[in-house]
């Protein structure tokens, strides 16, 4: 039986614990309003050519950027500039607040911890299994092999592919190698993921299912991302769905109709290492620009 | 970029690698599985080509100064002139030259092809250095294993030298074995030893360096794998002139 000072001192509890709460989130919030990506006038030079010409930009916590354009004008050379993978000539590159643009090798790999990043073609470790891709990370940081197991299946659950756990790469079709990248760069939940056109050479319900990955993501997982593509099915699907969990505990996928608009995804328009775009998908369509309208429409 | 210039830009890059991977070695996380493998691939793999090499090069050794040596009346010198030859040069060269043809090709190759479908990226973006991972337990296998394989290229050169001269030229075993035992020294199999060490590590540097250098699609990989044969067979044959002329004047021998 509960005494009036035990009652008083649960009242108290929860009133510091609300307190303690409210105060959390001030400092999220606080967290949120720094960039999870930043670039600042960066400029690339390869061959002599301006590979990308003073480029700047914001990827926001929780935010999608679906960098858009044709092929060569820079989109991927932008997000291996983010892992480190090459070095800009001139201009600031920020992660999470934190200017890496001079860091060394060895300080980009603890950056690069919290990145994850799903390549063109998977770039699946060939001579590993589909499990041992996955584990990769775990086992570099000698994590028990339970452990490993465990989140190697909730990762493959993730992507749909738990039956190919024992398979090679070599195995597997153009689109399970894509989820299998996935599940790879998802492992230690990073909550910036980079996607190099995962959907290139995909068909259309494979590319469907890579975008509902990176709705997923963005929406249950508040993952910020830049998605670099040149299709447009993946720009429809991104800008105008969102995922739920519904009753049932499952994941839907529904349409942001007339009365809702998500602003959680934003796209960058590239040309010749240039921004020439960047907005909403609603402006985007009613841009005037040829190019962008050739792009949009294809002809 | 002139000749000169790009010379010295890739031994540059060369250097880096080759402190980087052997620095690397001695750092947490230890890729001793990694380097398990790598000596069973070089290792245990080549150890059919080594022994035909080693047993055919030292009968050919017999059969060609045999009979030089009885024009003088110096028959019994046989045995140790086809091992003094084997250990100090023809051992750790040939060796060398035929791991560079099977194993560089195979490191460049490997190397080249994860560059260029971005395995490498893929890995550094997954934190995980492949300098570490990738370069320093191949350049330790071949560091290891080379020297063991000139060994055996020694030994089996030996075996083929008396052979022959057993089967063919009638000589006593104990001839040959005796000029053997009595004609080789310590410094010359301390000279046989250091020479693959160098050799390999320099084999392997450009292996690895040729293969992550790797541009411009599967025919990249091609270029990049036929230019790491060709360096590493011209290094090992410029390395060992160096060399040789180096143990001469540390060890006081005739090289």
């Amino acid at each position: 039986m509960m005494t009036q000072a035990s009652i008083d001192q649960s009242v108290d509890n929860r009133v510091s614990d609300l307190a303690a709460e409210s105060t959390f989130r001030e400092i999220d919030d606080t967290h949120r309003a720094i960039p999870a990506i930043e670039f600042r006038n960066v400029t690339m030079i390869y061959d002599g050519r301006k590979v990308l010409n003073d480029l700047s930009f914001k990827v926001m916590k929780g935010e999608t950027k679906i960098i858009l354009g044709g092929s060569g004008c820079g989109k991927s050379t932008t997000i291996k500039l983010v892992l480190g993978l090459i070095k800009p000539d001139t201009g600031q590159i920020l992660v999470d607040g934190e200017d890496v643009t001079d860091y060394s090798e060895a300080q980009m790999m603890r950056v690069r911890k919290k990145i994850g990043m799903i390549f063109q073609e998977g770039a699946l470790f060939d001579s590993l299994s589909v499990y041992e891709n996955v584990a990769f990370k775990l086992h570099e940081q000698g994590v028990p092999e339970e452990e490993v197991e465990n989140e190697v299946r909730r990762m493959l659950r993730f992507v749909n592919l738990e039956d190919a756990i024992d398979k090679m790469p070599s195995e597997l079709s153009g689109g399970m190698r894509r989820r299998v990248g996935i599940a790879r760069a998802l492992v230690g939940d990073p909550k910036i993921v980079m996607f190099d056109e995962p959907t290139a050479g995909l068909d259309p319900p494979t590319a469907r299912t890579i975008c509902e990955l990176a709705m997923k993501l963005r929406d249950l997982e508040d993952v910020s991302s830049i998605f670099v593509t040149h299709e447009m099915n993946n720009l429809d699907y991104l800008t105008s769905e969102y995922a739920v969990v519904n009753e049932a505990g499952e994941v839907v996928f529904e349409k942001e109709g007339e009365k809702l608009c998500l602003i959680n995804s934003k796209v960058l328009m590239m040309r010749d290492g240039k921004i020439i775009f960047s907005g909403t998908d609603e402006t985007l369509r009613k841009a005037e620009d040829p190019y962008i309208h050739k792009f949009l429409r294809g002809h | 970029m002139n000749f000169i210039a790009r010379f010295l830009f890739e031994l540059q890059e060369m250097s880096l690698l080759a402190g980087r991977a052997i620095t690397g070695t001695f750092r947490k996380p230890r890729y001793v599985p990694e380097t398990i493998a790598q000596m069973d691939y070089i290792g245990v793999g080549s150890l059919t080509i080594i022994v035909l090499t080693g047993f055919f090069t030292g009968g050919v050794l017999t059969l060609q100064t045999y009979q030089t040596l009885e024009s003088y009346g110096a028959v019994d010198q046989l045995g140790y002139l086809v091992s003094i030859s084997l250990i100090r040069e023809l051992g750790p060269v040939l060796t060398a030259l035929m791991v560079t043809g099977r194993v560089v090709s195979a490191i460049s190759a490997e190397l080249g092809s994860m560059v260029v479908s971005e395995q490498i990226d893929a890995m550094r973006a997954l934190g995980t250095d492949p300098i570490r991972k990738l370069v320093a337990p191949r350049i330790l296998a071949l560091v290891i294993t080379l020297p063991l394989l000139t060994l055996i290229t020694d030994v089996m050169g030996i075996v083929g030298g008396w052979q022959v001269s057993t089967f063919l030229y009638g000589l006593p075993s104990s001839m040959f074995i005796n000029s053997v035992k009595d004609g080789i020294t310590t410094d010359d199999l301390i000279g046989g030893i250091i020479k693959p060490l160098f050799f390999a590590f320099l084999m392997g540097t450009i292996a690895c360096h040729k293969g992550l250098k790797t541009e411009g699609g599967t025919v990249g990989v091609g270029r990049s794998t036929t230019s790491a044969v060709v360096m590493a067979s011209i290094i090992v044959i410029i390395a060992d002139f160096i060399l040789a002329r180096a143990l001469q004047l540390i060890l006081g021998t005739q090289g």
